[in-house]
């Protein structure tokens, strides 16, 4: 009875384990991967899971200002992704190469 | 099993796939097509939960223009083949692998710990349920609106930021 109850009702918890999950994907790319555009693209995988857990908090404790929030995460994610593409190009046309593993000038 | 839980498993699917996939396949155009895919999943989601604009602009500010930025940025590098697309070290990796499950399953603990003390009941299922664009764009530009013009702000200043860095010495017309 347990396990159909949380087949076929959706509750908060549903949405927010789904988000856990893409986050923990996002991270994971971030870690593992070394292409840079793949590692950016895994920093939007976790803006896109936590937008997702603010739009449920806002329809489950109906409150919009979650909404708000979401409306100034992807503004400023839309952003992020400008500033990193142009520095990526920067890099690529200086290095030849968009592999992180070859830019070692910042290293310490 | 009711339509409302067949479209919200179904989705949550797709996009967990296709998010996998963004991280585990190595030719960086199919990860790109792949992250568009569960831009649009989410957006579906966002539909499932009654936030119909955030729905929209979902779809046009990720899978419209951030994507092509990412598509156009890949062509740009024309990337035939990649070397080395995961890190490297057996050691490492497993560390890395680690932390990463051990957060995803702190965070679903959490929640089902959560759930188990309270339980979270669905306020919206009487009120509201269709009409929170109005409800959104009140709370914006009545409460938020210095942040919305901050936002404006912001933007025209990346936009300049993103022209000079891609014009500056030492960038792309560096000898």
């Amino acid at each position: 009875m347990q396990s159909s109850d949380i087949l076929s009702t959706i509750g908060l918890e549903h949405y927010l384990v789904v988000s856990a999950i893409l986050f923990a994907m996002g991270m994971a790319g971030v870690l593992m991967r070394r292409n840079l555009i793949v590692m950016m693209m895994s920093i939007e995988l976790m803006l896109n899971a936590v937008n997702l857990s603010f739009v449920a908090f806002s329809k489950f404790n109906n409150n919009s200002e979650a909404q708000v929030m979401v409306f100034f995460v992807m503004t400023i994610a839309a952003a992020e992704a400008a500033v990193g593409l142009a520095l990526a190009v920067a890099i690529f046309k200086r290095f030849k190469e968009v592999n992180i593993r070859f830019f070692e000038h910042l290293k310490g | 099993m009711s339509a409302d839980a067949f479209l919200f498993w179904f989705l949550s699917l797709l996009v967990l796939v296709s998010g996998l996939s963004v991280v585990l396949l190595t030719n960086p155009v199919y990860s790109a097509l792949c992250l568009a895919m569960t831009m649009v999943g989410v957006s579906a989601l966002f539909v499932t939960l009654n936030a119909y604009f955030l729905a929209g602009v979902q779809l046009i500010v990720y899978a419209g223009a951030v994507m092509v930025l990412f598509v156009m940025v890949l062509m740009l590098f024309d990337l035939k083949h990649e070397t080395q697309a995961f890190t490297r070290g057996k050691i490492t990796g497993a560390i890395k692998i680690a932390s990463v499950g051990i957060l995803a399953g702190l965070v679903v603990g959490a929640i089902t710990i959560g759930k188990s003390l309270e339980n979270i009941k669905a306020v919206a299922d009487n009120a509201q349920a269709a009409d929170t664009t109005k409800i959104l764009s009140e709370n914006l530009f009545l409460k938020n609106v210095f942040g919305f013009e901050a936002l404006g702000v912001l933007l025209l200043v990346i936009a300049v930021g993103t022209v000079a860095l891609s014009r500056s010495k030492g960038g792309t017309h560096a000898k």
